[in-house]
């Protein structure tokens, strides 16, 4: 890539007021390093601490699901998963947006829109009674976490959560991406 | 038993489980890469010191300022054990600080109250 490459990406960047963008593999130690440089930036920000703690966390639940899920692993231990993935943080008006990308096998796509669908037409009472009822359950097979990662994006999101899914060419993946607005 | 204290990192909170004296503390943020990699030796070791306890008085002082999904249903075993161990007569008592805008915390130690009635739990808010 030459420079001029690079200015056209730091341009478009700019003015979509991206706060930070990573790309490439993810690991708890690169979550949390972006998780304090998030939390520095928006120390710095008018942000209330209602929405700070929320940005954090659908950052959190979006980042490790990356770490945990991604369909490309460069190490997949139960210690230490590295998966590829890309997230960015953007400002938009007075308001926040964090998005995600990943890979995931092509199969598991109506699996996951199922689960995705429901959640942008459900009501925020809705969306926090199905939290409490999941909690309240086994965690579901192939789950790393509690099967609470996207109620909880769709909880603290203040606009429904928006998805779209990408075929990659040449490959047995599809991009999966997620967006929530706070 | 042996006292458990855990610093503080930037992912998990500090745990200072005094059983000796039975008050036990949790207060930071909580989002282990594996939260039951965490919180699995520390409900091991909570559920050996409540085997051991009859009609003893314990506090619980928890201020935690995010958790993530994961840690979430962790914490609720925690509390769970709590509740049995105050079902079988020791009292228990839970002050659960929040943030004084923060629903979300508050919402969730009124959950574990509504689940686990016989936790004397105490919300608190932080100003």
């Amino acid at each position: 890539m030459g420079l001029t490459a690079f200015h056209r990406f730091q341009d478009l960047a700019r003015e979509e007021n991206v706060v930070f963008y990573y790309t490439g593999y993810f690991s708890q130690s690169v979550v949390t390093a972006m998780g304090d440089a998030l939390r520095q930036r928006l120390n710095s920000s008018d942000a209330t601490n209602v929405t700070r703690r929320k940005l954090f966390s659908v950052f959190v639940e979006m980042a490790q699901n990356v770490v945990h899920y991604s369909a490309d692993p460069l190490i997949d231990a139960a210690d230490a998963e590295l998966r590829r993935g890309a997230l960015w943080v953007g400002e938009k008006g007075d308001r926040f947006y964090v998005v995600c990308a990943n890979p995931i096998a092509r199969e598991a796509q109506p699996k996951l829109l199922a689960k995705l669908e429901p959640l942008r037409t459900m009501t925020l009472d809705e969306i926090k009674q199905r939290y409490k009822e999941k909690l309240r359950t086994e965690g579901e097979a192939g789950s790393k976490g509690a099967g609470l990662g996207f109620l909880t994006v769709a909880r603290d999101a203040c606009e429904p959560i928006e998805f779209d899914f990408v075929d990659e060419p040449d490959s047995a993946t599809t991009l999966f991406y997620l967006k929530a607005t706070l | 038993m042996q006292n458990v204290y855990l610093a503080a990192t930037s992912a998990t909170p500090e745990v200072d489980f005094r059983f000796d004296s039975h008050r036990m503390s949790l207060k930071g943020e909580s989002y282990p890469e594996n939260a039951q990699a965490f919180y699995g030796p520390l409900l091991d070791a909570v559920g050996s010191y409540l085997a051991a306890c009859r009609g003893t008085t314990i506090q619980i002082d928890v201020q935690l300022a995010y958790f993530n999904s994961s840690s979430t249903k962790l914490l609720m075993s925690l509390f769970e054990q709590f509740n049995q161990a105050a079902l079988a007569g020791n009292h228990v008592l839970v002050n659960w600080f929040h943030d004084e805008e923060d629903d979300t915390i508050l919402e969730f130690g009124e959950e574990i109250a509504e689940d686990y009635p016989a936790l004397e739990l105490l919300t608190q808010a932080l100003v």
